[in-house]
């Protein structure tokens, strides 16, 4: 399953290959760029109880195409980077580790006070989020700090080997300690590890002050109670993959995508593990800002259509927002720097029925297993899939490359008994234009939402649209939302595999110091960043990127005195933090602060509340092939013609091989082009054009 | 001329407070209905999101605590009638304050008197708003030279001048005692500040940090004007019209369709407050439900209307927390709009403690008798459709106010303890109570400890659960905090707590959550227990006052909860082992130090049988409300 054909390789003993795996809910999708840049993409069914099965099987599959073994492959790959949801898994069935808390003295019930929050303010039976550790895990120990750091109350040791005592009874093996205040001063949380490692022998312990270094103590409790719970599931699911990729010849470090889109080592990773949490849709974007970069497109929405979600990022300048405000993830509040992904459950495998006389899509989906009905894997429930089967977008004998036959039979069958019957509809294709439209219009629902929550309008931002399902749906979404363009990369099923071969390592470092900005410690900031600067740098180097390679942004975190949510201000410069820097920082505040939310307090000395550092490791990173131009009509690479349902009507439609169109060719709509692992759907009225770096620019 | 303008707007409302709400006359003006109710739900959704944007932005750009943690805002979108199309809430019980106020406006200003570019301002409580903090901020949206629609944003604010910082005088003798009052004013005209009015309110605030407050949320009206004009332009006025008239009509339609589903009859409930912040007793709210096909009236006929009181729910208050009731017993996607407003025929007799005469004191009777107006819903309708009965309100008395000069700045600094505590959060059918408050308060996020001491000098040394203060029940009210909370300086405590005699109910045979305790100057030598009356309480440094606040209601019948449940309780120590066997009858072996505790079967079954038998002759423990109905 080529993307292209072959070139003829010329891979000598010392070039390089590299490999991206990222697991999604159905689908693992696999990116294999050869040492001569040429790109082969693959798809395997997830694993869900062990995710590294399903990748060793990616590799293995991907050893095979090239006519290697795999041990061969590996000893010649210099780069593995991989995405996993095993954290998002473990939070989804909540079944981590037993875990307990210890926190100071009057504060053990953080966690279920969730500062009043609440998701739905109109139902009185909603019930609370699934306990990681119940009330009898948590408990409090006298000790104290104030908000400088100074002790006002000295840790008591013999509460905290009692708490540890009944924490071993309930058989915990992993333990969360927050301390109020622990982010100016770590000596009591770090002494509670020191106590732990002769009371509670084995068990894995997780410090506020190292997992999230910054107030306030409801998203601190949130987030490291979350680290606690996903770490040792994460460290051996970590140390099996690693053990068996060095058993079959990988020399290099393992790297892993993190939720604020950047890599680092899989040690890295094993002792902070909430930083894959929700690392998912990262690939994804970053993928689609190298595309939108390429089409000299600086601000779009990107939105990626899988098996089971629909994700929706708006990018602005060419970058992802990374944002650690409000972030809520499996109801528990994450605190750390994330690329600012929203999810709605949609996607091809997203379940119909009717109930009650309404039609509901999803937010159930059939996942991998059982899978779509077309499938033919024991689905019994007409999915989002089906009904494009059903439809004529797909099809049935040229699935998944051909390597899968659909069952158009069993997928009419049950539109028609599940949907059409009970919604008293005249044919089953009306039952599954239903169903077309009722997923469209939750996902365009999503896309409204976050450009909102911009303040922008989605109809001036082009589409990037990835994702095993996105090409199909992109230009009727786009249609729905006044979009007038929309880019489908060739590559758009297994996407976010490709992104994050396009990412580079990054470590992200906050230090609490909440002062008024203009009484702000010169010597104090420039420790602060130095001391980030040496902790990033070690991490960076300890996975193996030189010093040399390493880009540090300096960030500052202000606010006006009262606010609650400050905003993070670039702060030029290395070295010393001095006067000029603190000047220009306030003043950098007031400016970004009126471009934000329209107004600036220059009567008002802003608060400083953190500082932050960005570390990048830049590294080389893999160019995308050429596609040759080609000045002939594109119905050379017309390979056939179905009826598919448009606009309430069957329409005759010209079929197109992805693989034979060239570059500057256009397809007009209606039409089908269909990609070894997917199909884009061009809509009547619509037309397509491939350019030279194998992305689709639909024109509405 | 403006005097007249005036009374003929109190007449109006008179006449509204007197029967049902009905409609302004400007209302019957014919409109074009809308034939496409796809576009007019696109149209829906961009209003909501319009609400939405207008919402965040204050949350985003507020300076005060209680408006940039706390979301105490709502956004509104109106028609030029006034009439409310889409909302986005922070809390359910004020998202009404937007409506009367800005019809008085159109009232008073008349035909043409509101131009593009204004910005108006109200806080009356006597003209349609709740009490004075909440201001509303309103901007009307003009497209084609015709005023179309109004983008109205109201918010709590943390001072309104008057006899007491905080917004709070809960003993004002009147209205004019509380803080200033503005019925309706422009501080944008034409698209132009005017200086001379925010000067003015500025002025008049304590709090230093009230203009960023303002100009927040100006920002918001300004921009919620700015998108609704788009959404005019793309649609055109009629269309957009046509939509309102849509969603009304389709609000009303789910509203009735559920009212239909609850048993005809006539329910009828008794509430008490303890004492008004004056010590005058037992404050009393009689409701009556009439439910009859798809139509509901509640009639407050029979309410307290002793002159002497102190404690008043406005109008615009009291239909509120009606409405905020009502909406927490339906399903939650039926669009809250005018109509599902417009279909509650409320009665409120004027003069009773829910429609004050104008210009008595209101700031302590917003919450009180204010809040039990839900509860005696709740407990009304708890007669016929129990499961969905779960009263949404909270027993709070006010928020404790801490006043005194911070010794880091050299400043008055006010202390609203808007922090992260648990209160009240009944049971329901199916579900304990759980997390800090019921969920209608869901959105008002609280501060934390490490946010508000490093901001006033205090320290919040005690927040954990009060085991056994959740009311028993088949499902067990939430537990209340032991809030226990330290002054650094010498500080002022200014309180009025309720909720000791009569705490939250429980529904369906569960027990009553446990009652409010407040202690003052703990860890000095003159500690006391705060009584019937609010005060003013001088703290020494190093002195904590110690607020133990009552937990929810239970829901059905304890002796039905499964002993496991309840043995999970005692593990988690929100049930203590005396409790187990006392209120729920489940008894207990081994020990909760070592955790080893199990159930004893066959006393269980023993006890339970016993007490069974004592209930039904008659011996059932009575609640606070039987014993006062009784």
């Amino acid at each position: 399953m080529a993307l292209r054909k072959v070139k003829t390789t010329k891979q000598g003993a010392n070039a390089g290959y590299r490999i991206g795996i990222d697991v999604g809910g159905t689908f693992t999708d696999l990116v294999l760029v050869r040492p001569d840049r040429t790109i082969h993409l693959d798809k395997t069914a997830t694993t869900l109880k062990d995710q590294s099965v399903g990748v060793l099987t990616g590799l293995r599959r991907l050893a095979k195409h090239e006519g290697l073994s795999l041990k061969v492959l590996l000893e010649r790959t210099e780069r593995i980077v991989h995405g996993t949801t095993t954290a998002d898994n473990t939070m989804i069935q909540m079944n981590g580790a037993v875990t307990g808390l210890i926190t100071s003295d009057g504060h053990r019930d953080e966690i279920e006070l969730r500062r009043g929050f609440k998701e739905d303010i109109w139902d009185p039976s909603a019930p609370p989020p699934p306990a990681i550790a119940p009330r009898r895990r948590r408990i409090g120990v006298p000790e104290r700090l104030d908000f400088e750091g100074k002790v006002v109350e000295k840790l008591d040791e013999d509460a905290v080997r009692a708490a540890m005592r009944r924490l071993k009874l309930q058989k915990i093996k992993s333990l969360a300690v927050v301390f109020l205040f622990s982010f100016i001063n770590p000596k009591h949380e770090r002494r509670v590890r020191e106590i732990a490692k002769k009371e509670l022998p084995g068990v894995d312990v997780s410090l506020s002050c190292e997992v999230m270094p910054r107030a306030p103590e409801f998203e601190r409790t949130s987030t490291t109670l979350v680290n606690a719970f996903v770490g040792p599931k994460i460290k051996k699911y970590l140390g099996k993959l690693e053990a068996s990729l060095r058993k079959n010849g990988y020399r290099k470090d393992l790297l892993l995508i993190q939720s604020n889109g950047g890599l680092m080592t899989a040690s890295y990773v094993a002792d902070k593990a909430v930083t894959v949490l929700g690392s998912g849709p990262a690939g994804g974007v970053i993928g689609a800002c190298k595309v939108a970069a390429d089409a000299k497109v600086r601000d779009f929405i990107s939105v990626d259509m899988g098996g089971t979600s629909y994700d929706v990022c708006l990018v602005r300048g060419g970058k992802p927002e990374v944002t650690s405000s409000w972030n809520w993830h499996h109801r528990y509040l994450i605190g750390l720097p994330m690329v600012d992904v929203q999810s709605v459950g949609a996607g091809g495998g997203s379940i119909a029925s009717v109930v009650e006389g309404a039609l509901h899509v999803g937010p159930q989906s059939a996942g991998a297993q059982p899978g779509p009905i077309c499938y033919g894997r024991g689905g019994t429930q007409p999915t989002v899939t089906d009904a494009n089967l059903a439809l004529g977008y797909l099809d049935p004998g040229y699935f998944y490359g051909g390597e899968l036959e659909l069952d158009v039979d069993s997928v009419t069958r049950a539109i028609d008994e599940q949907i059409r019957r009970p919604l008293g509809l005249r044919t089953v294709e009306e039952a599954a234009h239903g169903i077309f439209r009722m997923v469209n219009a939750s996902m365009a629902n999503a896309i409204r939402r976050v450009s909102a929550q911009r303040g922008v309008d989605p109809r001036d931002m082009p589409l990037v649209a990835f994702g095993g399902n996105g090409a199909v749906h992109a230009g009727m979404q786009a249609a729905e939302l006044g979009i007038g363009s929309v880019i489908i990369p060739k590559s758009a099923p297994t996407f976010s595999a490709l992104g994050l071969l396009l990412t580079d390592p990054t470590v992200h470092e906050t230090r609490a110091y909440i002062t008024s900005a203009d009484q702000a410690d010169l010597d104090r900031i420039s420790k602060l960043y130095a001391d980030m600067e040496r902790t990033a740098t070690r991490s960076l180097k300890r996975a193996g990127f030189a010093p040399k390679e390493i880009e540090h942004t300096r960030i500052a975190h202000l606010c006006y005195p009262g606010q609650t949510f400050d905003v993070p201000i670039p702060v030029p410069g290395r070295g010393a933090f001095t006067r000029r820097d603190r000047d220009g920082l306030i003043e950098a505040f007031h400016r970004t602060h009126e471009e934000l939310h329209t107004y600036a307090s220059r009567d008002q000395v802003p608060i400083l509340r953190a500082v932050g550092l960005e570390a990048t490791a830049h590294t080389a990173k893999p160019e995308i092939p050429r596609i040759p131009a080609s000045s002939r009509p594109a119905s050379v690479a017309r390979k056939g013609r179905r009826r598919a349902y448009f606009d309430g009507k069957w329409h005759p439609t010209p079929v197109y091989d992805g693989e034979l169109l060239r570059a500057r060719q256009t397809v007009q709509g209606p039409a089908i082009i269909e990609e070894p692992l997917t199909t884009v759907v061009i809509y009547p009225g619509q037309k397509a054009r491939l350019d030279t770096l194998g992305n689709y620019h639909l024109t509405l | 001329m403006v005097k007249s303008r005036r009374k003929q707007a109190r007449k109006k409302a008179r006449a509204r407070r007197d029967g049902a709400i009905t409609r302004p006359a400007s209302a019957a003006r014919r409109r074009t209905p809308s034939d496409d109710p796809v576009t007019a739900e696109i149209i829906r959704g961009a209003m909501e999101t319009v609400a939405f944007e207008m919402a965040t932005h204050v949350s985003l750009t507020a300076t005060t605590p209680i408006l940039n943690q706390s979301n105490e805002r709502n956004a509104t979108v109106l028609d030029a009638r006034g009439c409310l199309a889409a909302l986005s809430v922070g809390i359910p019980q004020f998202m009404l304050s937007s409506t009367l106020p800005v019809k008085f406006a159109l009232e008073f200003f008349g035909e043409g008197g509101l131009n593009e570019g204004d910005v108006l301002l109200s806080n009356d409580p006597y003209h349609g708003g709740g009490h004075l903090p909440d201001y509303n901020i309103y901007a009307p949206v003009f497209h084609d030279g015709e005023m179309v629609l109004i983008a109205s944003i109201q918010c709590h604010h943390a001072d309104t001048g008057g006899g007491a910082p905080g917004g709070y005088n809960v003993d004002a003798p009147d209205i004019w005692a509380e803080g200033v009052r503005f019925p309706a004013i422009k501080i944008f005209d034409r698209g132009e500040e005017r200086k001379d009015v925010t000067y003015m309110l500025a002025t008049n605030n304590r709090t230093p940090t009230f203009l960023g407050d303002l100009r927040a949320q100006v920002g918001a009206a300004q921009l919620g004007a700015r998108r609704l004009k788009e959404v005019c332009e793309r649609h055109g006025n009629a269309t957009v019209r046509g939509a309102v008239d849509y969603m009304v009509e389709y609000a009303k339609r789910r509203f009735r369709a559920e009212v239909a589903s609850w048993p005809d009859g006539v329910y009828e409930s008794d509430t008490w407050v303890d004492h008004d912040p004056k010590g005058n007793e037992d404050i009393h709210v009689h409701c009556k439900v009439t439910i009859e096909g798809p139509s509901i009236t509640v009639d407050f006929t029979g309410s307290d209307d002793r002159p002497e009181i102190e404690a008043y729910s406005t109008f615009g208050n009291t239909r509120g927390y009606v409405v905020a009731q009502l909406a927490a017993m339906m399903p939650s996607d039926i669009p809250k709009n005018e109509g599902f407003f417009d279909s509650i025929d409320l009665i409120v007799p004027e003069g009773c403690c829910l429609n004050p005469p104008e210009g008595r004191s209101v700031a302590a009777g917003t919450h009180h008798p204010g809040t039990e107006v839900g509860e005696a819903i709740a407990k009304a309708l708890a007669q016929v459709v129990p499961a969905r009965c779960c009263p949404q309100v909270y027993k709070m008395g006010m928020p404790t106010v801490i006043f005194g000069t911070n010794p880091r700045t050299g400043k008055t600094f006010i202390d609203h303890s808007v922090d992260t505590f648990a209160a009240y959060c009944g049971a329901v059918q199916g579900q304990d109570g759980w997390g800090a408050m019921n969920v209608s308060f869901g959105n008002l996020i609280r501060a934390t400890a490490e946010i508000n001491e490093s901001i006033f000098p205090v320290r919040q040394l005690w927040r954990d659960y009060e085991t056994d203060s959740g009311g028993a029940g088949e499902f067990r009210g939430g537990c209340g905090s032991l809030y226990r909370k330290q002054m650094l300086t010498p500080s002022t405590v200014y309180t009025y707590v309720v909720g000791k005699k009569y705490p939250m109910p429980g529904i369906a045979g569960g027990d009553d959550g446990a009652s409010n305790k407040l202690l003052v100057r703990v860890g000095g030598e003159h500690v006391s227990e705060v009584g019937d009356l609010s005060e003013r309480v001088l703290h020494e440094a190093g002195e904590c006052y110690e607020y133990y606040y009552g937990g929810g209601g239970g829901w059905g019948d304890p002796l039905d909860r499964p002993p496991e449940k309840v043995l999970d309780d005692v593990l988690d120590e929100y049930v203590s082992i005396e409790a187990a066997r006392d209120r729920y009858g489940v008894v207990l072996k081994g020990k909760l130090e070592n955790l080893s505790l199990k159930i004893d079967a066959a006393a269980t079954t023993r006890l339970r049988k016993n007490m069974r038998s004592a209930t039904r002759a008659g011996a059932r423990k009575p609640t606070t409300t039987d014993a006062k109905a009784s």
